[in-house]
């Protein structure tokens, strides 16, 4: 009996059309392939993409380079240097974080005390050359002056869980 | 630390002793040390500022506690110590007649801040200020033991008790 | 009941030992248990002012803080109990209300003890919404950085200053609230100890200067090492970080530092980091100093030292170069044939060389120093010099025993001498020699009364159960240094005392058992002939000179005529720093590297060898003295120089020296004539604080500090006003064929006819000798 219907199922290619009826099904269904990198994919306030340094609305740079962050890291990816600025201020001299070492765990950003380092929404960017991934203290700054309004704005949408 | 400054402590000889004051204020001086054992002559500390606080009208100067570290063989910054734990020493100057107002819980319960506005008003300072013709200081204070006769003030070495604002009148009045 | 009997008391069900006398907080904290705290210090009289320590005390019906509380029969102590947990958890939340949360930009972060304290028994949340306090800052100086908001008013500082420095710089004004640790007056402060307070301070209000910033104490490791500035030898913690020195710390060690270290030995770490320093091999060619690599350099050098004839070489080797340097060079040099090798470059008297004792030595154990009854101290600034020693002398004036001193200058002493003799260096000797008389000694010919100060020396160091003469840095670099020594020898025979020498650099005990001397070899094996001394070598002028870690300029005796010397003949120069002098002058320059670079061995004034390892890295391609020494002796061909690490030369002098114990047994003196002579003004030297070596001159923060000497000249009122000058009026000095140009500064320290002005400072390059007649006009 089991013969003979396996006989008829494969004589009239039952599975054939099993599998193409899914094939059918996806492709009249509502697609969610993104188009990258014409669509892109919403990102969370909590993204963990490129590290910036912020600054204080007045200008000042939020860094007191308390060096919790270079101690936290647990790939050892950032290297501070500091010494009194000339107003007597605690400040960094050196701020590199070596991105290929960096596995963006995010623990930088929580260690944190003042909001300096952070990771935004970032996560688009290559090096062509070898040394081009280290991050200094001024590319960090530079980043995030330019996303400085988004930053702080993630940093509200998530401050009741921080 | 020891109590006395010596031998712990080396201090700088003052060779001309006889410079400094005033041969009466020397005087004073030497009748309080004379109290205290040989050697301990910085156990003076505190009736010489008073004395010196007197003779300069009141208040004390860097120099003149410095004369007093001096006279008395002590260390200047052990004579800073007494001098600004103290309340009684003034480091400004003060008024020929410093107000000194209780404002404890006696003496503010029998209506002390009443005397205080009405002496502010008379004399048109504050705490701590001095009227511009330098007669008066006004200067609040705790305690000063005598809560019977509450509200009260002292000027000078006088106590006043049982305050009120014509009695007050009258007390500055009788002032010079 | 007697001091050494013992009794038992139970702390946390614990049974333990005591003594009479002692506070609860001495027994736990032998006992291992933890009892917090931030006003006591073992070293320091007991405040109880912080409140942290207060344990339960079986029948005392409050908790009682145990730094104050005596040990009794029987006591019961509980310090986890719940009483006590209450009330040291209410002391530390009234300790943090007024502490700010600055811990993030504060250097203490990491290593502070109010963090530590306030994580096992702080709460979680503060319950004080009302404003904190803040307190201004006031500037203390070059080395102390002050942040006097986050103050826990432990006093620490100020018994400090009271009880260690000698000096009451720092005070607690005003009170409750108001309370402030402060100068009151700001100044600069003037204690050569003042960096203690560093590590005093329980919380970030009184920080390190120099190292500002610059390092966490989780980045730091820590390392021994051993200071290289005087002849104690204190025991150091070297803080590295990524191979630089960051800063340095004490050490404990109760038979030489206790738990302190003088400011010159925990900030000279900046010199390792100046502009100038030796970062390459470099050699002479047609005239001009050119880099080369070390193949080159060590070729031409080892290429000189074959070619020059064995006893016209001569090698001058620093005082604070360590024994595996000493000894090195002293068997390079013997085996070339040379005996003309010295350490005492700042000896100015060497006719005593013949009754020199095989190894000379402070005569004591450091630590004995604070039980001596009386101390006599001659040509010699203790406090500035070596100031670890002076703390132990002080603690023994506390004590009650008699500190008497026969000065060129009045020195400035942070205790008052008892008899103060102060001269001009010319009379010094006649000034001993009447001490001498006064007991009855021999005055080698001198012509000395006793007066009653020389009777009140001798009386006190004869009555004395234990004492000493110590002859200091001012005593060796006289010219008289030969008699002065005779006499002190005589004076300490006949009262029964000890004689000591304090020793100019950190090794100098290390280069007599290497056997950096002319006259003995290593082991204190007497040679004959002897060699030329520092002296000699200037009078009879050499073909080759070798010198080790000396700038010739500043470090020996006579600069102007040692710099001519060396300049005229050919210099082979291994040191860690250049200098214009140098740059100018050398024709071979080797980088060594310096102290805490290179592994090693000083033995202290006591006769104590205390080994270290190199933990930062030296700059460039800078290498340690000992390795160019051996590769040296290799390239010249010298049989039994293939050491591999430093270790095993040490072990080869300690052994050789096995036989050879401390010794201060002075000989006959033979010439007994004084070569010093009164001249119309006479010059004081000495060498200031700051300025004993390549390392402390290069410190930038301690060349800041009061102690640093510009290019100042001292005399007194007198002696300004005969030669018609006012404080910094300009004025030239005439010293045989050099002269120079300095600045007045008017101090009645100075005895009359007499101008002080030390070496190793600028402007003193172009002069003599420390002391002896000196021409003094208006410039």
């Amino acid at each position: 009996m089991k013969t003979i219907t396996n006989y008829i199922r494969s004589l009239f290619l039952f599975e054939l059309l099993k599998g193409l009826s899914i094939t059918g099904g996806y492709f009249f269904s509502r697609k969610f392939t993104l188009q990258y990198p014409e669509q892109k994919a919403p990102v969370s306030p909590r993204f963990r993409g490129l590290h910036a340094l912020r600054r204080y609305p007045n200008g000042e740079e939020r860094c007191i380079a308390c060096k919790l962050c270079e101690a936290v890291c647990p790939a050892l990816a950032i290297t501070i240097e500091a010494e009194p600025r000339e107003d007597g201020s605690r400040r960094t001299t050196r701020y590199d974080i070596d991105l290929f070492k960096c596995i963006y765990c995010g623990f930088c950003e929580e260690s944190c005390p003042v909001d300096s380092i952070v990771e935004t929404r970032i996560y688009e960017y290559h090096f062509e050359n070898r040394g081009e991934q280290i991050m200094t203290k001024q590319m960090l700054l530079d980043i995030g002056d330019k996303y400085e309004e988004q930053l702080a704005d993630d940093r509200a949408a998530q401050a009741n869980v921080r | 630390m020891s109590m006395r400054s010596q031998p712990m402590v080396r201090v700088e000889k003052c060779e001309h002793k006889e410079a400094l004051f005033t041969p009466e204020v020397r005087a004073e001086i030497d009748a309080w040390v004379a109290k205290y054992p040989e050697r301990w002559q910085q156990s003076a500390c505190m009736p010489a500022l008073t004395i010196v606080q007197d003779m300069n009208g009141g208040h004390l100067t860097r120099e003149l506690m410095d004369q007093v570290a001096d006279y008395l063989d002590m260390p200047p910054i052990s004579v800073y110590e007494v001098a600004t734990f103290y309340s009684m020493y003034e480091h400004r100057p003060v008024g020929r007649h410093k107000i000194c107002l209780c404002t404890n819980v006696s003496c503010m319960i029998n209506g002390s801040d009443g005397i205080l506005e009405h002496l502010s008003n008379r004399l048109g300072i504050g705490f701590g200020q001095v009227t511009s013709d330098g007669k008066f200081s006004l200067k609040e204070v705790e305690c000063l033991a005598a809560c019977g006769g509450a509200p009260m003030m002292q000027i000078g070495h006088n106590y006043y008790e049982n305050l009120t604002p014509e009695l007050v009148d009258q007390i500055l009045d009788g002032l010079e | 009941m007697t001091e050494d009997q013992t009794f038992t008391i139970e702390v946390d069900g614990q049974q333990l030992e005591a003594r009479p006398g002692q506070m609860l907080i001495e027994v736990t904290d032998a006992a291992g248990i933890n009892v917090p705290r931030f006003c006591y210090h073992k070293h320091l009289s007991v405040a109880a002012n912080c409140r942290m320590c207060l344990v339960e005390v079986e029948k005392a019906p409050k908790p009682l803080p145990a730094c104050a509380t005596p040990v009794m029969n029987g006591m019961k102590v509980f310090t986890r109990s719940p009483l006590a947990r209450e009330a040291q958890k209410g002391t530390m939340e009234f300790l943090l209300i007024n502490h700010p949360l600055d811990c993030p930009i504060c250097d203490q972060g990491g290593e502070c003890e109010l963090q530590d304290v306030a994580m096992g028994y702080g709460g979680d949340i503060s319950r004080f919404t009302e404003r904190k306090r803040v307190v201004r800052d006031e500037d203390i100086g070059s080395l102390i950085a002050t942040d006097m908001t986050r103050c826990i008013h432990c006093t620490r500082c100020v018994r400090f200053g009271g009880e260690i420095a000698g000096l009451r710089e720092l005070g607690a004004t005003g009170r409750g609230e108001h309370l402030r640790i402060g100068l009151y007056i700001e100044h600069a402060v003037a204690s050569e100890l003042s960096g203690n307070v560093i590590d005093l301070c329980p919380v970030g209000a009184l920080t390190a200067k120099p190292s500002a910033y610059q390092a966490r104490s989780w980045e730091l490791s820590e390392y021994d090492g051993v200071a290289p500035h005087d002849g104690l030898g204190s025991n150091l913690h070297l803080h590295v970080r990524r191979n630089r020195l960051m800063r340095v710390v004490p050490r404990e060690n109760e038979d030489v530092n206790q738990t302190w270290i003088s400011d010159r030995d925990r900030f000279s770490y900046q010199g390792l980091y100046s502009d100038d320093r030796l970062q390459r091999p470099m050699l002479r060619e047609n005239g001009k100093l050119r880099e080369a690599d070390w193949q080159e350099a060590l070729m031409a050098a080892a290429r000189a030292l074959k070619d020059a004839s064995g006893a016209r070489i001569g090698a001058l080797i620093s005082p604070s170069a360590t024994l595996e340097e000493h000894y090195l060079a002293t068997r390079l040099l013997r085996a070339l044939g040379s005996n003309n090798i010295d350490h005492r470059l700042r000896q100015g008297d060497f006719r005593g060389d013949a009754a020199d004792p095989a190894l000379p030595w402070l005569g004591q154990r450091i630590a004995d120093f604070s039980n001596n009854q009386a101390t006599l101290l001659v040509g010699s600034w203790l406090r500035k010099d070596q100031p670890m020693l002076n703390h132990r002398v002080r603690q023994s004036q506390i004590d009650g025993a008699l500190v008497m001193a026969i000065n060129p200058v009045a020195y400035d002493f942070n205790y008052e001498l008892d008899v103060d003799i102060v001269c001009i260096p010319s009379a010094m000797t006649k000034e001993l020699a009447g001490v001498a008389a006064a007991l009855g000694v021999d005055t080698l010919g001198i012509e000395a009364v006793p007066d009653p100060a020389h009777h009140g020396i001798a009386d006190s160091l004869k009555s004395a159960a234990q004492g000493t003469v110590l002859l200091g840095n001012a005593a060796t670099m006289h010219p008289d240094f030969s008699l002065l020594r005779a006499l002190a020898s005589g004076i300490a025979a006949a009262a029964g005392v000890t004689l000591g020498f304090v020793g100019s650099g950190s090794n100098d005990c290390g280069a007599w058992m290497a056997g950096a001397v002319p006259h003995r070899d290593t082991g204190g094996k007497a040679i004959a002939p002897p060699g030329l001394d520092a002296a000699a070598m200037l009078e009879q002028p050499l073909d080759l000179y070798l010198t080790f870690g000396v700038e010739p300029e500043m470090d020996v005796a006579e600069p102007a005529r040692m710099a001519a010397a060396l300049g005229a003949a050919q210099l082979l120069a291994i040191g860690s720093h250049t200098s214009p002098w140098l740059l100018e002058h050398a024709d071979i320059l080797l980088p060594a590297a310096a102290y805490a670079e290179t592994s090693g061995t000083f033995v202290n004034i006591e006769g104590n060898a205390q080994s270290f390892r190199g933990v930062a890295a030296p700059p460039g391609e800078t290498r340690p003295g000992w390795k160019i020494l051996r590769v040296l002796g290799n390239l010249v061909g010298l049989d039994g120089f293939d050491y591999a690490e430093s270790t095993e030369v040490r072990d080869e002098v300690l052994a050789a020296c096995a036989d050879l114990a401390p010794d201060n047994r002075i000989g006959d003196l033979q010439d007994r004539k004084p070569k010093s002579a009164p001249g119309e003004w006479e010059r004081v030297g000495g060498v200031p604080i700051y300025a004993v070596d390549a390392l402390s001159r290069r410190a930038h923060a301690l060349q800041l500090t009061p102690d640093a000497w510009g290019g100042e000249l001292r005399l007194n009122t007198a002696a300004a006003a005969a030669l018609d000058l006012g404080e910094a009026a300009a004025v030239r000095v005439a010293q045989g064929e050099g002269s120079a140009e300095f600045e007045v500064r008017i101090d009645d320290a100075v005895p009359d006819g007499c101008i002080w002005l030390p070496t190793a400072v600028p402007g003193s390059e172009a002069l003599g000798a420390a002391f002896g007649p000196v021409a003094v006009e208006k410039a």
